[in-house]
């Protein structure tokens, strides 16, 4: 299930924009392709990004994937909680899971993810 | 050997799992399309297809409902397995327990009917081809379980000792093995009802499982009378079953029944029924790499064989290699490496409480100093700790020796903050984690 108001990439990383800022995260279907989360490597704060680039890493039980960040810019605040309690994604990956939020620096990046519907529509032709 | 990738697949490397368009193939592993197993369309009515990955050729569950619950479920009541994919060879007629026994390093001799035993196929230089069970029903009568991904190789190598195709002693070349029995695999359609396929139920409420579906007390304290490693053929709610107290989760009661592939679904079905109330899960590979590294149990190209060409003795099944015995095939190096081996497999506890990052296949093993001694083999979280078969050098790796992990780099990202991708024996590191070698096998 992905939710209505987010930005998405091809590789399941969600982003939600609010006034310049990006609140970062994977997707549902991620997280179930991932199965139980064990593991998050978080970015270091004010460390900038372009788009597309290693941003972190998650491990379940029998995967290790790298988050790519969906937008270019700036990480501003990083979700502290999932060092203990990575299962946060698997339980509440759109809201309690969130990864990090970056301040943007180039509107530009956020141009070619995607809307709820053409995500659904990749999801579903995978 | 291409399978050997194919075994990574139980822990998809690296960006797979995510970049799925891309990947897919390199996802399902062979460039060969993935066969089904019979089971496959079960396996669709209990899990989402994103969670089913192909194996040893064979596109199966990876989970149903979560590796650790199934995980779980098999140390505290039960679980039951596809295993279906395995191969089943009949090897009988005059001349087969006498071809068997050069064909393994176990003795066949000792090999009572109705008995099983763990073995190794080796080459004449005692590489290992495959682990697998030889069950014996009659004086020459035998049924050879090997590895999946081992399949075609092992029946080319049965036929190629037949045909004297191959060495099979370097210090007598003009030796051949003896033997002709009649070799058929038990996976192909044209053995009509002598087909057989296995599938696992294994856990401590897996007799009550058994007991649900056999009334007959005779037949209940029969298969109650089943020691490890010892096999009866009996009906479960009608269905021919070859029943050994066999597995391969180191639980202490667990089963293997053999059936025909067409009745394959029915006692799949029956047995999650039956099982449901005991709570009994249907597990997948990831629950099956759990439990088998938790009993330290080795998986063929991992802990057996693979890139560090692991020997049984290093394994720590140097028992199962009878170098009493006049001939097998290997017999000459296998005498060599029984002699001086310093390396070895050894199972290592390590903490792995949520937010710990696991510790994956390569990483580095150190000595209490620091100082790499080896690699890790294969590896599973299991409740607040992590259990890791690895390997290196012997003498540092003895029961409650300390030992540290070192996690190699898995991204650039890692890479560019200064962890080393690779590492060398001999190197000094900082250890991430730090445990100690536990008992070389674990039963439950």
């Amino acid at each position: 299930m992905a939710v209505e108001g987010l930005l998405y990439t091809k590789d399941h990383e969600w982003a939600r924009i609010d006034a310049g800022i990006a609140t970062i995260g994977i997707t549902d279907y991620a997280q179930q392709m991932l199965g139980e989360l064990v593991f998050v490597e978080l970015p270091a704060i004010g460390k900038e990004f372009a788009g597309y680039d290693e941003l972190a890493v998650v491990e379940s039980t029998k995967a290790t994937s790298d988050i790519y960040s969906p937008v270019a810019g700036k990480v501003i605040e990083v979700n502290c909680k999932l060092e203990s309690q990575p299962e946060l994604i698997n339980q509440d990956c759109y809201n309690a899971g969130w990864i990090c939020k970056m301040q943007i620096t180039d509107m530009k990046s956020i141009e070619n993810l995607m809307d709820l519907k053409q995500y659904e529509e990749y999801v579903g032709g995978l | 050997m291409r399978d050997q990738h194919i075994f990574v697949s139980v822990f998809e490397e690296g960006r797979s799992v995510l970049q799925n368009n891309a990947n897919k193939s390199h996802l399902h592993g062979a460039e060969k399309k993935p066969k089904q197993t019979i089971l496959y369309d079960r396996h669709i009515g209990l899990t989402d297809k994103s969670h089913i990955v192909s194996f040893a050729g064979y596109l199966m569950p990876l989970w149903y409902s979560s590796i650790a619950g199934e995980h779980t479920a098999v140390r505290e009541a039960a679980g039951i397995f596809d295993c279906t994919h395995m191969g089943v060879f009949e090897i009988s007629g005059v001349g087969a327990a006498e071809f068997i026994d050069q064909l393994t390093t176990n003795s066949i001799t000792s090999l009572k009917i109705k008995h099983a035993q763990y073995s190794f196929i080796l080459d004449a230089s005692g590489s290992v081809l495959d682990d697998v069970i030889v069950y014996r029903k009659g004086r020459d009568e035998f049924i050879l379980i090997v590895n999946a991904a081992n399949n075609t190789k092992i029946k080319n190598w049965m036929n190629a000792l037949f045909n004297n195709e191959i060495c099979v002693d370097p210090e007598h070349t003009d030796r051949k093995v003896s033997g002709r029995p009649k070799v058929r695999d038990l996976r192909v359609a044209d053995c009509n009802h002598d087909c057989r396929v296995d599938i696992a139920l294994q856990g401590p409420k897996s007799l009550d499982v058994l007991f649900a579906l056999i009334q007959g007390k005779e037949t209940q304290s029969e298969i109650t009378d089943l020691r490890p490693f010892q096999f009866m053929e009996t009906d479960i709610e009608n269905i021919m079953c070859l029943v050994s107290r066999t597995g391969y989760t180191g639980a202490e009661i667990g089963f293997e029944l053999f059936v025909q592939p067409e009745k394959a679904s029915q006692l799949w079905e029956t047995i999650l029924q039956a099982g449901k109330p005991q709570g009994l899960l249907p597990c997948g590979l990831g629950s099956r790499d759990s439990l088998r590294i938790e009993a330290g149990l080795p998986l063929y190209g991992h802990e057996l064989a693979g890139k560090f060409s692991i020997s049984p003795f290093e394994a720590g099944y140097g028992w199962a290699v009878k170098l009493e015995k006049d001939f097998f095939v290997g017999k000459v190096a296998m005498e060599r490496i029984s002699r001086k081996y310093d390396t070895k497999v050894a199972r290592v506890e390590l903490p792995g409480t949520k937010g710990t990052r696991p510790v994956r296949q390569d990483d580095g093993v150190l000595d209490e100093h620091g100082r790499s001694i080896g690699w890790v083999l294969s590896s599973a979280i299991i409740g607040e700790k992590q259990i890791a078969l690895v390997y290196g050098d012997g003498e540092s790796l003895e029961k409650n020796d300390t030992v540290g992990t070192y996690y190699l780099a898995r991204s650039r990202s890692q890479i560019q903050q200064g962890r080393k991708p690779n590492i060398e024996k001999g190197e000094l590191l900082e250890p991430d984690l730090t445990g100690k070698v536990v008992s070389r096998f674990a039963k439950f």
